[in-house]
């Protein structure tokens, strides 16, 4: 475990600035104390994936944030005191994830918990935060659209900005079967995160009085270069209309090479949590036929699209991304990444980064945890600049409820508009 | 001189009451640990099924099946379950660990049973399967899959130690057993020796340095008898009284 922040990340004349976004007081007795009274850096903790197959989910999501952060401290920081970051890697595992969270409570006395990456994770977390609830400690807009922080009994300890799984995947049954596609199969990763949203494709084809057509597994940690051959004979067997696939992005590109290479050749759905454009590189990369195996993907999104440059806070993230091009600290950097210019996911650690900002300058000069539910309760109709508004309140945990759907056009991540042109 | 024949039956009979106790003790190990052991991992996989059960109880009734699946993905890191599956009353797999999909004797299998039952899952293995209900069954089930060949590779193990712990304890006490009756074979030895030499040369003062003369215990006396009965040249039975050990 590393701690860091970007301070080894930047060469660029502003990184005098990034670096104290996230890497500036982490050292003992300069952080933000254990209830944030005392002066110095708001400093943040972060456990998150930097290492293993889903790398790609942690290092984006972080790098949305950093550049946010820079900028916020580039301009006085949230009422004079800078936002910091104290990382860890957990390589998408709950253990370790677990063990940072203790420590980042425990030991660095963290104001809030922050980038939060996947279900497995998080439902493990969910139970300490409960344990010292004494503490006030909050996790704050973790990268996962389960339940489990959503409802009780652990609700009360985070605070989630993106739409559910249950949002996303019954949004894409409701589309498949609007346009007659109502055998669904699933295909999801055997863990906490793969059953949420197996519980949602399966609530969702229940409204519609429909169940499961059929569903096939992969363990967490799969590879690209694995063979998802017996999950593909598994769905073909059950001759869905379509796959809703609950996964990373490893696992469901092998899922969807294979399905086209074995002639399963039916709409293939991913989450939002997938990392789309990961998901793309891994299917096209070194391919001729790339548009054979991409044409029947149809992602959902929990933000807009980062091409659409006439929502306000896709331009703002544009820019600060190409000015500050954060990259995750060399001391987390375990294997090599190519970083992507804008995705998703990046959007998401922006506009989750935005968001909390504006929540510590509620606070004033008043940096108390016992005060940060009371900040975000006032967040009523706050305009975070993707047309959507945002509202928080003691019923209401979740800022955002919108699900975006996306499909592969020219090599990129487009829009979907019209489901019965596209799938009918 | 060699006493090979006296002993021979003594060392055969020693080897055999060792391996008595050997094969004997082995079987009983045997039959004890495998017993035992297979008794322990059945309980084991029992009380894990019904821990189960009665943690799933709250977060069904929530119908958070995310945290039930969390749930379950500890229990099965316990060494020897290899699977765990969950049903609701109905008969609907709320959570489960297999991968890459629920084998067809499983499905086919019914979800109410709660008695434990061996089950052949081809490209699984063989496993002991234990049930147990949730909320007297009418929230659901719990099955919990224990890997008998993980049992069966411990039972041998544990086995395994104790035979070989056995044997070495054979090993030695044959080593020494021998190594006692030749230690007692050895003066008898000596007063064959003795016995034959003054039998042939029949000059009991040419032989009178012999080493097993001086020996304190029955050959010593023994010699020292026959080198008195060559001395006076007289029958055994009309000796005057035989010299006392040399005390």
């Amino acid at each position: 475990m590393v701690e860091s922040g970007l301070a080894a990340l930047l060469s660029a004349p502003w990184a005098a600035s990034l670096r104290a976004a996230v890497s500036a007081n982490v050292l003992p007795g300069s952080g933000s104390g254990a209830d944030g009274a005392e002066a110095g850096d708001i400093v943040l903790g972060v456990s998150a994936a930097f290492s293993g197959p889903s790398r790609g989910l942690g290092t984006e999501l972080y790098r949305g944030a950093a550049a946010c952060f820079a900028h916020v401290n580039d301009f006085g920081g949230i009422n004079g005191r800078r936002i910091a970051l104290k990382m860890y890697d957990d390589g998408y595992q709950p253990d370790p994830c677990v063990e940072n969270t203790m420590q980042l409570m425990l030991e660095d006395q963290v104001f809030l918990l922050f980038g939060y990456v996947g279900t497995p994770t998080v439902t493990r977390v969910l139970p300490i935060l409960k344990k010292f609830q004494s503490e006030n400690i909050y996790m704050f807009f973790p990268f996962t659209g389960a339940q489990p922080q959503r409802q009780p009994p652990y609700g009360e300890f985070a605070f989630n900005l993106r739409a559910s799984y249950g949002q996303e995947t019954a949004g894409l049954v409701d589309n498949f079967v609007r346009i007659g596609r109502r055998r669904i199969g699933v295909f999801y990763q055997m863990d906490a995160y793969g059953r949420s949203g197996w519980a949602g494709v399966r609530s969702a084809l229940a409204r519609h009085g429909e169940r499961i057509t059929g569903e096939a597994t992969y363990g967490r940690g799969a590879k690209f270069t694995g063979s998802m051959r017996q999950q593909v004979e598994i769905l073909k067997g059950a001759a869905p209309d379509a796959v809703i696939c609950i996964g990373s992005y490893a696992a469901c590109a092998a899922f969807a090479r294979d399905a086209v290479d074995l002639g399963l050749e039916v709409p293939i759905a991913n989450l939002s949590f997938v990392g789309s454009e990961n998901l793309l590189n891994l299917l096209t990369e070194g391919r001729e036929d790339s548009e054979r195996y991409t044409r029947l993907l149809v992602n959902s999104q929990v933000v807009p699209s980062y091409e659409d440059l006439s929502i306000p806070a896709v331009r703002e993230y544009r820019e600060l991304m190409e000015r500050y091009d954060p990259q995750v600290p060399e001391e987390l950097v375990k294997e090599e990444y190519a970083a992507l210019p804008q995705s998703f996911g990046s959007l998401e650690g922006f506009l989750n980064a935005k968001l909390l900002a504006e929540i510590l300058r509620r606070l004033g000069g008043d940096v108390r945890r016992a005060r940060l539910e009371q900040a975000v309760f006032s967040v009523s109709d706050f305009d975070l600049g993707v047309g959507e508004r945002v509202s928080f309140g003691p019923d209401r945990r979740q800022g955002l409820q919108t699900v975006y759907y996306t499909m592969v056009e020219d090599g990129h991540f487009v829009p979907l508009e019209d489901w019965q042109a596209k799938f009918a | 001189m060699k006493i090979e024949k006296l002993f021979q039956r003594t060392r055969f009979g020693i080897f055999a009451m060792f391996g008595a106790i050997v094969l004997s003790t082995s079987v009983l190990c045997v039959l004890t640990v495998s017993t035992e052991l297979s008794a322990e991992y059945e309980i084991n996989t029992s009380n894990i099924a019904k821990t189960v059960a009665n943690s799933s109880v709250d977060i069904l009734l929530n119908r958070d099946l995310a945290t039930l699946q969390s749930l379950v993905d500890q229990f099965i890191e316990i060494q020897g379950i290899r699977y765990i599956y969950i049903t609701s009353e109905t008969g609907d797999y709320l959570a489960h660990t297999f991968v890459p999909g629920i084998p067809d004797e499983i499905l086919a299998s019914d979800h109410r049973s709660t008695e434990p039952v061996e089950r052949d899952l081809p490209g699984l293995g063989i496993f002991l399967e234990v049930g147990s209900p949730i909320l007297a069954g009418v929230a659901g089930h719990v099955h919990v899959g224990m890997d008998l060949d993980v049992v069966a590779l411990k039972i041998q193990r544990a086995i395994g130690q104790q035979i070989y712990l056995v044997a070495v304890i054979l090993v030695i006490g044959v080593l020494a057993a021998i190594w006692l009756v030749n230690l007692a074979a050895k003066p008898l030895g000596e007063l064959l020796a003795y016995a034959v030499e003054l039998a042939r040369d029949g000059n009991p003062e040419a032989l009178a340095d012999r080493a097993v003369l001086a020996r304190n215990d029955e050959a010593g006396h023994l010699a020292r008898l026959f080198l008195y009965v060559a001395r006076n040249g007289k029958e055994p039975g009309a000796m005057s009284p035989a010299p006392q050990p040399a005390d």
